[in-house]
């Protein structure tokens, strides 16, 4: 090699100077406040806690938790056998000091194995290599997206800050842990071990192109198995992924949006289209003293944004502007044979509750924050829409994954009626009769997402975790899905609670 | 600027090769640590001063093959003052340095004073080191981050 091909492969170089996403990551995150006051967060959770006994689904986790086989109330159905898993953030609080934010803990594996009409848990620790190391040192040693040290190890890519949190899914022979800003984190189905993160596209030609691409914590995966998802970069690029039932990309492309939320948590499909729909939010970069969370705002003059993305070449074919408001999640997507696209949400007038999520950490309950409510929206092939809002609390929604994509005669989610912490009701919207069915667990529960599953025949079940907490114990609960005001078919008891977590997924056995 | 920088450095790497037996020459010795493979080859540029590794101008370079392990990168220089070092593992050995789609290297690089990045690159202050005024030989470790 000469010196001239030298000095040009030398130039390759200048990377390490300042990358594009390495200079975002550090305009997001660099500003958050130099954090000293983590000990100060652990303690006002801790006299908080004394007197609010509900705050015990936010306490840390100290070890993983053992196999063991639950007590069952009522009859646990034979038929649904298989094994639930559950995600969401557990670690909390090191060395006596607390996160500031709830999204920013390690996750934490429940499974929940079910057979001949029993059922087994166990709870693992994602044992991520940013665990391990803090694990081992007995304290944290690298800044969160608010929570920062004042001496935190380098944070050279998102994968050395992945806490794997927030979603579970089975892919292939593994489990992939998600959290949304990195790589899906693999883990063992048998073990619950991490065995690395996946590279996706990295045994095909795409090489190490995708190594490190953030991969959403909410794909949507098809009767097919197809697996969709999207990554958001900070400047505003989105990936798009279609990926086939195995992991293998079936094809990837990046699309430049003005898009400046830095956060954009869940989307949508139908059988044509992707829907990636913006929120009326932005992060206000030049306050130096904001973590990444809190520097995101609400904007009432910024509409929410639907872009309508084709399936087949990832183009985007339409774009419609609907007033102002911010959704974490929605539950399904479908589209007439006009064109007409349809979709809920459970939609916020605001973001306080990211704020309230934020609080919470330090001993607050969530009354501060406005509820979302499950709003009906139909998009109209000429550019208009129409919105229908049910009027009825609503977050976790969720569908039969059987229909994800296509039309769904049902929405299942969770609902705030009187509880001031989290959810206390499991509701049913029966989407041709415009109807609901809830039940209410009472205001002692706190209520996690439950998910719809079908079984044989006629008979579906509704499938989700409850902390009770006078008796400090999480309970698994199985409803009939379509008659959930008869309260739980069966619960299955632990002797104590598991932290209040994201999402989960049903895989048969 | 591209050809004032081949220039420069083309002027350095003789000069550095005509005082390299010369009495006042000093040795920099840059150990670099956690090699993971022999596959490919290290790709490393010093650079003099803050000026020089803010432009791009590096004052000497060296590519090397990749051993796993460590290995020793020998640099001989004129001037005392400070100096910084930046270099990555040419995995795939295809002369540049792979990055995913969003600017992210995705083989392996590193700093003089085994420097990390933190939310962004490295900085110049991280990395900087000096070589003294009648110093014969610095040494300076780092590890390569993947």
């Amino acid at each position: 090699m000469d010196r001239r091909q030298v000095l040009k492969s030398l130039s390759a170089m200048t990377v390490l100077g300042m990358t594009p996403e390495a200079n975002l990551l550090a305009k997001s995150l660099s500003n958050t406040t130099k954090y000293s006051d983590l000990t100060q967060v652990q303690q006002n959770f801790a006299s908080a806690l004394a007197n609010e006994p509900a705050l015990l689904g936010f306490t840390d986790v100290k070890s993983d938790f053992k196999p063991q086989e639950l007590t069952i109330e009522g009859r646990w159905p034979k038929e649904l056998t298989g094994a639930f898993y559950r995600n969401g953030p557990a670690k909390h609080e090191r060395g006596g000091q607390r996160y500031k934010h709830l999204f920013e803990g390690d996750g934490m594996l429940q499974e929940f194995t079910m057979a001949d009409g029993k059922v087994r848990h166990r709870g693992r620790f994602i044992q991520t290599p940013k665990f391990t190391q803090e694990h081992q040192a007995g304290k944290f040693l690298y800044s969160g997206p608010d929570s920062r040290l004042e001496n935190s190890l380098g944070v050279a890519s998102p994968n050395d800050i992945n806490v794997a949190n927030t979603n579970i899914i089975p892919v292939s022979e593994k489990l992939w842990a998600l959290w949304e800003a990195g790589s899906p984190a693999l883990v063992n189905k048998k073990s619950l071990d991490f065995e690395g993160y996946e590279v996706i596209g990295g045994t095909q030609s795409y090489g190490q192109s995708l190594k490190g691409v953030p991969f959403s914590a909410h794909p949507k995966i098809e009767a097919n198995g197809d697996i969709w998802n999207f990554g958001l970069n900070p400047t505003g690029h989105i990936v798009l992924y279609h990926l086939g039932a195995n992991g293998k990309v079936k094809k990837v492309k990046v699309i430049a949006t003005q898009y400046q939320g830095a956060m954009l948590h869940d989307f949508l499909i139908t059988d044509k289209n992707l829907l990636i729909i913006l929120p009326s939010i932005k992060s206000k970069r030049s306050h130096k003293n904001d973590g990444f969370f809190s520097s995101i705002e609400f904007s009432k003059q910024l509409p929410m944004q639907v872009l309508l993305i084709n399936k087949e070449d990832f183009s985007i074919t339409k774009q419609y502007e609907l007033p102002a408001g911010f959704a974490f999640h929605y539950g399904n997507a479908w589209e007439d044979k006009d064109g007409t696209v349809h979709f809920d949400a459970s939609l916020y007038p605001d973001l306080s509750v990211l704020t309230a999520l934020s609080d919470v950490m330090q001993g607050h309950d969530l009354q501060g924050a406005t509820d979302a409510q499950n709003v009906l929206v139909t998009l109209h092939k000429n550019g208009s829409h129409s919105m229908l809002n049910t009027m009825v609390n609503s977050e976790f929604p969720r569908v039969f994954s059987q229909v994800t994509g296509l039309k769904n005669q049902t929405l299942f989610h969770v609902s705030n009626e009187t509880g001031k912490m989290w959810s206390d009701r499991v509701s049913r919207f029966d989407l041709s009769s415009q109807s609901y069915q809830h039940y209410h667990f009472g205001d002692e529960y706190l209520v996690e997402e439950h998910i719809p599953i079908k079984g044989t025949g006629k008979q579906n079940y509704l499938l989700g975790t409850a902390l009770n907490v006078p008796t400090k114990r999480t309970c698994l609960n199985v409803f009939n899905a379509d008659a959930l005001t008869d309260g739980p078919m069966a619960r299955a008891w632990l002797p104590y609670h598991i932290p209040l977590g994201f999402h989960g997924n049903f895989v048969k056995g | 600027m591209k050809k004032r920088t081949f220039n420069l450095v083309a002027l350095a790497m003789v000069m550095g090769n005509l005082h390299s037996f010369a009495s006042e020459a000093k040795d920099i010795e840059f150990q670099i640590q956690g090699i993971n493979s022999n596959k490919g080859k290290l790709y490393v540029q010093l650079f003099k001063g803050q000026e020089g590794y803010k432009n791009g101008q590096a004052v000497n370079a060296s590519i090397v093959n990749a051993q796993k392990g460590e290995a020793k990168i020998m640099f001989s220089v004129i001037e005392a003052g400070e100096y910084a070092i930046r270099f990555f593992h040419d995995e795939n050995d295809n002369g540049k340095l792979e990055t995913n789609m969003f600017g992210m290297p995705t083989e392996g690089y590193g700093y003089s004073n085994s420097a990390k990045p933190n939310f962004g690159p490295a900085t110049y202050q991280q990395i900087k080191f000096n070589v003294p005024t009648g110093a014969q030989k610095v040494v300076n470790k780092t590890q390569v981050i993947y």
